[in-house]
């Protein structure tokens, strides 16, 4: 119940009603069974993974990475949008602590999503637990929680999960390689670099859940607008911290006014209430 | 940046990977984020990648362009416009470029 009601605070765009509906299903009876399950579950987001994976493995060839730092790059850091993130402030001679701190915001929703799957597996050897993690990104952790939304003890968890995570990361490193290959023939003028640019927007779009992550995001933006000659690329993380701080306050703000007004439906839907405005 | 500058920038974006997929599994066990926490958590990620975003979409050779003949604001409009209605990244991204590369040409 626990878990089910953290998810729901933190992404309310995880449909937990169907969730709730998927979970009615029979708990698998083999590990087997539960791995096949994941390959069919995962199997229509496969293409777009390597789709993915090919406009970041474009993008770093097309800031500058040379064909080993590219691949080296890929095959470790894993995490296409901290690598995203990563390559205008590589380019730009940034200092290497404020990319690592840029990596470590763009990736924090990985710290929700962990924290709500790892009490799944605490019973695992801990060197698993580093490397499941690890392999754990964006799709199979929403493919995982549609399918257990609530913490239960049940056969074929571990194999579920395995069957969602494995494939992935063959689809992205697979996109990713022949990206790296195709980007280093294709020349500079056409300005492939600049579908990296669409693929952020196109992950910061959905988190703008609310009307306080929407003012968070301009005011990030602006900032980092004006900031953007502040020396060592310090402009950035000014930018998150006061888009961050605006998110927050605007959401303290709303969420005070509409218990103000109609203090009864705030306990029990202030998530849906939250959700549509 | 030199070689080794940008391998040691790949091994701390490894760590960085590292830390937020698998902190919490090698903690283990039931683990409750304060609300607040939480909250701020979830507004960061957004708000970091508009940081990176928006002055690619805006500059020009350092200058701030906010007209239309500015190709990449108007294509990063464009798409943003496209990807509500169709909620698909490829897509959106095939049609950023293909409107980005066609007022960029000036055909």
């Amino acid at each position: 119940m626990k878990q089910a009601a953290r998810a729901d605070s933190s992404f309310p765009s995880y449909n937990i009603a169907l969730s709730r509906s998927l979970n009615i299903l029979m708990s698998f009876e083999s590990d087997k069974a539960a791995f096949k399950e994941g390959l069919r579950v995962g199997a229509p987001t496969w293409f777009g993974v390597g789709a993915w994976g090919l406009v970041v493995g474009i993008a770093m060839i097309k800031a500058g990475l040379t064909l080993t730092q590219a691949l080296g790059m890929t095959l470790l850091v894993f995490a296409g949008s901290a690598q995203l993130a990563s390559l205008p402030l590589i380019a730009a001679h940034a200092p290497a602590w404020v990319i690592f701190a840029t990596a470590l915001v763009v990736n924090l929703r990985f710290l929700i999503f962990s924290a709500i799957l790892a009490p799944h597996f605490s019973h695992l050897p801990w060197r698993t637990r580093a490397w499941l993690g690890f392999l754990t990104g964006d799709i199979s952790v929403s493919l995982f929680m549609q399918r257990y939304p609530e913490f239960a003890e049940e056969k074929g968890k571990l194999a579920y999960l395995k069957a969602l995570v494995f494939p992935n990361w063959v689809a992205w490193q697979s996109g990713s390689v022949i990206g790296i290959l195709l980007g280093s023939q294709v020349p500079t003028s056409w300005g492939l670099g600049f579908a990296g640019t669409l693929a952020i927007l196109c992950i910061m779009l959905p988190l703008i859940i609310n009307r306080a992550a929407f003012a968070g995001v301009v005011v990030a933006g602006i900032c980092a607008l004006l900031a953007v000659n502040l020396p060592y690329k310090l402009g950035l993380l000014l930018a998150v911290l006061l888009g961050m701080g605006t998110a927050m306050m605007l959401e303290e703000f709303l969420e005070g006014k509409k218990t103000a007004v109609k203090p009864e439906p705030a306990t029990s839907g202030k998530g849906q209430e939250r959700e549509q405005s | 940046m030199s070689d080794w500058e940008i391998w040691l920038v790949i091994i701390l974006l490894t760590l960085a990977t590292f830390i937020a997929r698998s902190g919490f599994w090698l903690v283990g066990h039931h683990i409750n984020l304060p609300k607040r926490v939480q909250e701020a958590l979830r507004y960061a990620p957004a708000c970091a990648l508009a940081a990176i975003i928006v002055p690619d979409l805006l500059l020009a050779n350092g200058q701030v362009e906010v007209g239309l003949d500015n190709p990449r604001l108007l294509a990063g409009l464009l798409a943003t416009a496209f990807f509500l209605v169709r909620k698909n990244m490829l897509q959106t991204i095939f049609f950023g470029m293909a409107v980005f590369t066609y007022i960029r040409l000036g055909l």
